[in-house]
């Protein structure tokens, strides 16, 4: 994740390169470093050095990593020539390379040869198999042609070996959930908040998981999940206050019958409407009827 | 006893700076020595296995009262099982493992390799200091010492009236070797295979890492009492919240 100081460093760089001030290497080499996605700029800021021979040669070695990253620059944009020409400069530097191999592999994925991409990787992955990217790219394969079930299969065998990779959790993660598969969603999620217990965004994901599940218990996590992702935000993320008064109103409907009171929080749904009323009056007044009267019906419900 | 010495200028320059600058100089070609010398290694997939489920169970630990109690006892019988849990190191498995790193034929080497390329020009270094610069008083300390670093500190002077604050150039080659890093990492960049002292200290705290450090895993898994933490964050909620509206 990308910290507060770092994010106002490379908007501030960002507008800098843009407005035609210099420090373009230095933007390049933040979004390395920070792995962030900003294909558009990148290739424009990188081929407008890469094709000024003079500022070529003021990188030194470094200009081949600069061709690496305007190479996937490009083909996020789709614009296959330029990656092509790139890889090509890298091939006749480094013939017989694992990082050059990993490019083509990547630009077949990109023209949407999946057949060659794939066995691409797999002689790769035959020379070293402990290579998590390689592992990744083939796992993005299959998600692409939409076959989550063999995208499955390899990222949980890629788990198996590298199992604090909280990145390729967050992925399964996803993809179970758009399958469906709200359980093993739910474990994932887990392994997300273990790893990094203080993000709010993963316990309000967990949250959501847990309310779809359904069940009382189910519920009753969701709402201690949707709490404690409002103590993370200071009270600022909306879908945590309406997973609360979802939350109650749900679990205030399963236990209708039974005596058995949540006597945890009794204040926290008011508490959580309220929070929403001043909010929707502050940024979307127009909206505020269509809140209360959904806020009625839950609670009257 | 406290006279001061005057010590010709003739020795900074012919002394002092050269032996610097060798040094240095020393350095940067082991460096790009060891550069060539350096074979690619190939990872071992059960090392990084081992290591990668050590960083998952440390986090399970940590955040152990971020989930709900079944999730954990669940996680902690998968990491802790007798029979399949992935912390549990068979006591054959682990005497086993030590004996394979000594005698493993690449491993072997290369550890040589790297105690070779540190040992050889310290050893050289050492003895060209030792063959030209000995003898004479090289420097003085600022600071006063006690007499029991006579020995260490001013070996080609056989005057034991000097005070010890006059060294020889072998105490000044000592600094040099310690005190260079600091140069070496700026101008050789981050890593630098001149980081002797690290690695002196690596090598005698050497044991074999993965099994000892798994059992250690397991045993503080074992340990660990699971305090559900997520009601607390519900009265929390409510005061952020109450702070928020009122």
């Amino acid at each position: 994740m990308v910290t507060k100081t770092e994010e106002t460093q490379l908007n501030r760089l960002e507008n800098q390169v843009d407005n035609g001030g210099g420090g373009a290497w230095e933007y390049l080499c933040l979004v390395k470093k920070l792995k962030v996605r900003r294909p558009d700029k990148v290739l424009r800021h990188g081929l407008s050095i890469l094709n000024d021979p003079k500022k070529r040669s003021a990188l030194g070695p470094d200009v081949w990593t600069l061709y690496e990253q305007v190479s996937i620059a490009a083909m996020d944009c789709q614009c296959l020539d330029v990656a092509k020409d790139c890889i090509k400069v890298l091939q006749k530097q480094f013939p017989e390379s694992k990082r050059v191999g990993r490019l083509e592999g990547i630009l077949l994925e990109a023209k949407g040869l999946w057949a060659e991409a794939e066995k691409a990787y797999s002689s790769l992955l035959e020379d070293n198999p402990l290579d998590p990217v390689l592992h990744k790219r083939r796992v993005a394969i299959a998600k692409a042609q939409g076959n989550f079930p063999t995208a499955i299969e390899w990222l949980n065998k890629y788990l198996e070996t590298f199992m604090a990779d909280h990145d390729a959790w967050r992925e399964l993660a996803e993809i179970y959930v758009s399958l469906q598969m709200y359980k093993q969603a739910a474990f994932c999620y887990e392994e997300l908040i273990l790893s990094q217990p203080t993000v709010p965004l993963y316990h309000l994901a967990y949250a959501d998981v847990l309310y779809t599940l359904g069940g009382v218990e189910n519920i009753l996590l969701a709402k201690k999940y949707y709490a404690s992702a409002i103590d993370l935000t200071g009270g600022k993320n909306t879908k945590a206050l309406f997973g609360i008064c979802l939350c109650s109103s749900a679990i205030a409907q399963l236990t209708k019958g039974r005596n058995k009171e949540d006597k945890e929080s009794p204040e926290l749904q008011s508490l959580a409407a309220a929070a929403l009323e001043k909010d929707y009056k502050q940024r979307a007044p127009a909206k505020l009827l269509l809140l209360t009267s959904a806020l009625k019906s839950l609670k009257t419900s | 006893m406290a006279e001061d010495l005057v010590l010709d200028t003739a020795i900074r320059d012919w002394v002092l700076i050269p032996l610097s600058v060798v040094m240095v100089l020393i350095g940067i070609l082991r460096y790009f020595v060891s550069k060539l010398m350096r074979s690619s290694q190939v990872p071992d997939p059960k090392i990084v296995k081992e290591g990668q489920v050590i960083v998952r169970a440390r986090n399970l630990r940590a955040g152990a009262n971020f989930i709900s109690p079944k999730s954990f006892r669940a996680r902690r019988v998968y990491f802790c099982n007798e029979e399949n849990g992935l912390l549990h190191v068979p006591k054959g498995q682990a005497q086993n493992a030590q004996a394979q790193m000594f005698s493993d034929p690449n491993m072997a080497m290369d550890m040589m390799k790297k105690n070779l390329s540190m040992i050889i020009p310290q050893t050289l270094t050492f003895a060209w200091v030792n063959f030209f610069f000995s003898g004479f008083v090289a420097a003085k300390i600022p600071f006063p010492l006690t007499q029991r670093f006579r020995s260490m500190l001013q070996n080609g002077i056989d005057l034991s009236t000097v005070d010890v604050s006059y060294v020889s150039s072998r105490s000044w080659y000592f600094l040099n070797l310690f005190g260079l890093r600091g140069l070496f990492s700026l101008i050789l960049g981050e890593e630098n295979a001149t980081d002797d002292t690290q690695r002196m200290m690596q090598m005698s705290g050497f044991g074999f890492d993965p099994s000892k450090s798994l059992g250690a895993e397991k045993d503080s898994l074992d340990i660990i009492q699971h305090e559900w933490a997520l009601p607390k964050f519900e009265q929390r909620a409510e005061t952020v919240l109450k702070d928020l509206v009122g």
